[in-house]
């Protein structure tokens, strides 16, 4: 579904991905760990161009995203859903109305519908009391899961997470785990940058782990973690496990 | 670096030319008949000159009088036109004849050598004598030129008594453009002596139990002597039918009976309290300060939203522009501004003094708030440009939903300060004669002889007006921070 190829990218002179070959699978959920500066969010960000490469390919269902003109690019990112880890909730609009704005403006989808789906949405993720609520009015837990839910609201063929549940006080990183866990057992397509090894062993199908700006080895939760095969990646599991 | 001093040197070069252009192609001299065809005699003048031209009369009608407006009528009558007095800061008088603002100056002005290396001049009209002011208290003690010596002196800028004042030994000089504002100094122990033309300094003192003066004896050229009336050079028609008016007006000795008249009306000393002679004055003043600073920033608003949109393009050349625009209006004073849009940009295109004022005030106020709105979107965190464009929003879609209605909640009060500074800043249009606070100001203190009353009131004006706004604006301020 996702093709990366000889994936570099640069911030000035500062090297931060190197070379980075992955495909991504239709259903499966990838976590990508690694240590602070290994380059994981960008790696992230580059799937959705939110950040452009410096060299190398991406290509999404077919198309390749690198050179593409901003109004197929647009509509491609439609099918690429988003989680960031500040949550970046509009705070000017209530909860549904995040959920709303961009259906309704880029897909021309009507506002009813928009509503309709946006408040099951909303109901999926816990919410459905929330839908008139500012952002300003929610913890942490429930503004990421509204996060959750606009990106869904697109449907979206792929769900990126990026550090989804860092920013949050510890006892809200549960609820926020579970629709994850809900989402990933749907069958939705998930490249999740986490440091939640639990959420990782259970609900990964893969995970790469990254360092200096390299994927420096991956495998199925029970590969990385039982048994690690490169030092960098013993040492990094070491220190946090 | 080098690009910016090519297109700088390039800009220069452009305006000299122009300019120079211009000023040195002169017409054939059609003067007399441009005057008759239009119908209107322009005169320039500088209203706070009694006898010669100041303001009386009652409440509401005042109006400019004095031997140079009863002259000036003379002149306009015998051309078959109607006279139009335009009334400004007496700096301003030669600039706005030189670059067409006016037909003539007829503001008791000696032609001294200086001026006529600018502008021609009639006959001479009166024959004047220059005075020293001082306070009454210290008449014993300065009575001759000598005595001021090492003293701090009076005098009005760009005028005949300013260089009298240098015969004066080791004298310190303060430079006012303003007669009542020296008269104010001087009665303040600020000064110790004005230098003023006589007739002028002998009316201010017949109004003042505080004021004594007398005749300076200063050594003057013949040509010092008078005052004439000023005339752009290569328009002789004008100057001879001019002096053909002067002439009659000697012959028949119309000036003693002018000045006369010009004493009667100060003379003219109602019983009317100052505040229900002078209300209208403030009132006028005040709407039309609101009325620049509302249209300032109204175009100001429309003119900073496309520049802060050019500034933010990946053009380069558009964002150049607009970079080069708002970091020069920021990095000139507005005074200046107003200043090159009517008699510089006024040699092209014939402004009258308030829409030249407002569009320097609207120029201005746009590079202010083209920053205000640039620093409301750029306050908006980034990730929220993320969010948008992650949700498949095209620029101009998360712009639009997302980025500009949160950056208003910041450039709202940044919009109502600047309105506020507009307020206080477009008092500098005054230097072009716009009727607005401060100029209606300086009217009020001509026509009274007051010198601080009017001031006070100004201030509490401006002081009533910025605060109730300011006080407006937190309140809605506060209302925004609701959600």
């Amino acid at each position: 579904m996702i093709s990366v190829k000889h994936l570099k990218k640069s911030f000035g002179k500062n090297e931060v991905l190197k070379d980075i070959n992955e495909e991504i699978n239709q259903g499966e959920v990838v976590v990508v760990i690694g240590p602070s500066g290994s380059g994981k969010s960008t790696f992230l960000r580059c799937l959705n161009l939110l950040e452009e490469p410096s060299d190398g390919e991406i290509v999404f269902e077919g198309t390749s995203l690198t050179g593409l003109k901003e109004q197929d690019l647009n509509q491609l990112r439609q099918k690429m859903g988003m989680v960031f880890q500040q949550f970046n909730l509009f705070p000017h609009m209530t909860a549904q109305k995040n959920l709303t704005i961009s259906p309704v403006q880029t897909k021309g989808v009507s506002q009813q519908q928009a509503d309709q789906k946006a408040t099951q949405l909303l109901q999926q993720v816990g919410l459905g009391d929330k839908l008139d609520a500012y952002p300003a009015s929610l913890s942490g837990g429930q503004k990421q899961r509204v996060a959750i839910a606009r990106a869904l609201a697109m449907d979206p063929d792929v769900m990126l997470f990026d550090e989804p549940t860092s920013a949050l006080d510890p006892e809200m990183v549960g609820e926020v785990l579970n629709v994850m866990n809900e989402l990933a057992k749907s069958g939705m397509t998930m490249v999740v940058v986490t440091h939640e090894m639990g959420f990782a062993k259970e609900v990964a199908d893969r995970i790469l782990f990254m360092d200096d700006g390299y994927i420096v080895e991956q495998g199925t939760p029970e590969e990385i973690f039982e048994n690690p095969r490169n030092a960098r990646t013993q040492n990094f599991l070491a220190k946090i496990l | 670096m080098k690009k910016w001093i090519q297109a700088f040197t390039a800009l220069c070069l452009m305006l000299t030319v122009l300019f120079t252009a211009t000023l040195t192609v002169h017409a054939e001299d059609d003067s007399l008949q441009r005057v008759q065809d239009s119908g209107q005699l322009v005169i320039g003048t500088s209203a706070d000159f009694p006898p010669f031209e100041f303001y009386a009369g009652e409440g509401d009608d005042q109006e400019i009088v004095g031997m140079d407006i009863l002259i000036a009528e003379k002149i306009a009558d015998d051309l078959g036109v109607e006279l139009v007095i335009q009334d400004m800061e007496f700096d301003s008088l030669l600039p706005a004849l030189e670059t067409n603002k006016i037909d003539m100056i007829v503001a008791g002005m000696t032609p001294t050598a200086e001026r006529r290396e600018s502008v021609n001049f009639s006959d001479i009209y009166f024959q004047t004598f220059q005075n020293i002011m001082v306070r009454d208290g210290d008449k014993e003690i300065y009575d001759s030129i000598e005595s001021l010596a090492g003293q701090t002196v009076g005098v009005q800028t760009g005028t005949l008594q300013e260089e009298l004042a240098q015969q004066i030994p080791d004298v310190e000089l303060m430079q006012l453009s303003n007669i009542n504002d020296l008269i104010l100094a001087l009665e303040t122990n600020r000064i110790e002596a004005i230098v003023m033309q006589g007739p002028n300094a002998v009316a201010h003192a017949e109004n003042s139990d505080t004021l004594y003066t007398f005749e300076g004896e200063f050594e003057l050229d013949e040509q010092d002597q008078g005052s004439a009336i000023a005339i752009r050079y290569g328009e002789d028609a004008l100057v001879a039918a001019v002096n053909e008016s002067l002439a009659e007006i000697a012959e028949q000795n119309l000036t003693e009976e002018y000045l006369a008249t010009a004493g009667e009306y100060m003379a003219q000393d109602s019983d009317e309290g100052f505040a229900s002679k002078y209300w209208s004055y403030f009132l006028d003043g005040t709407l039309m300060t609101l009325f620049i600073s509302l249209i300032g920033v109204l175009v100001g608003l429309v003119l900073g939203f496309i520049l802060s949109l050019m500034r933010l393009t990946k053009n380069v050349i558009v964002r150049f522009i607009g970079s080069a625009y708002v970091e020069f209006v920021r990095g000139t004073p507005l005074l200046i501004q107003v200043m090159f849009i009517y008699f510089g940009v006024g040699i092209f295109f014939n402004l009258p003094a308030l829409t030249a004022g407002i569009i320097a005030v609207s120029l201005n106020s746009g590079a202010y708030i083209c920053e205000i709105i640039r620093g409301g979107l750029n306050s908006v965190d980034s990730g929220q440009t993320e969010a948008a464009r992650s949700l498949g929003m095209s620029k101009r879609q998360s712009m639009r939903y997302v980025i500009f209605p949160q950056a208003l909640k910041n450039i709202w009060p940044a919009l109502g300060n600047e309105f506020i500074t507009i307020i206080k800043e477009s008092s500098i249009v005054s230097v072009i004669g716009v009727g607005e606070l401060i100029f209606q100001t300086r009217i009020v203190r001509s026509a009274s002889f007051e010198g601080i009353l009017p001031l006070i009131i100004t201030m509490l004006i401006y002081f009533i007006i910025t605060f109730t706004l300011t006080k407006l604006l937190n309140y809605y301020e506060g209302r925004m921070n609701h959600d």
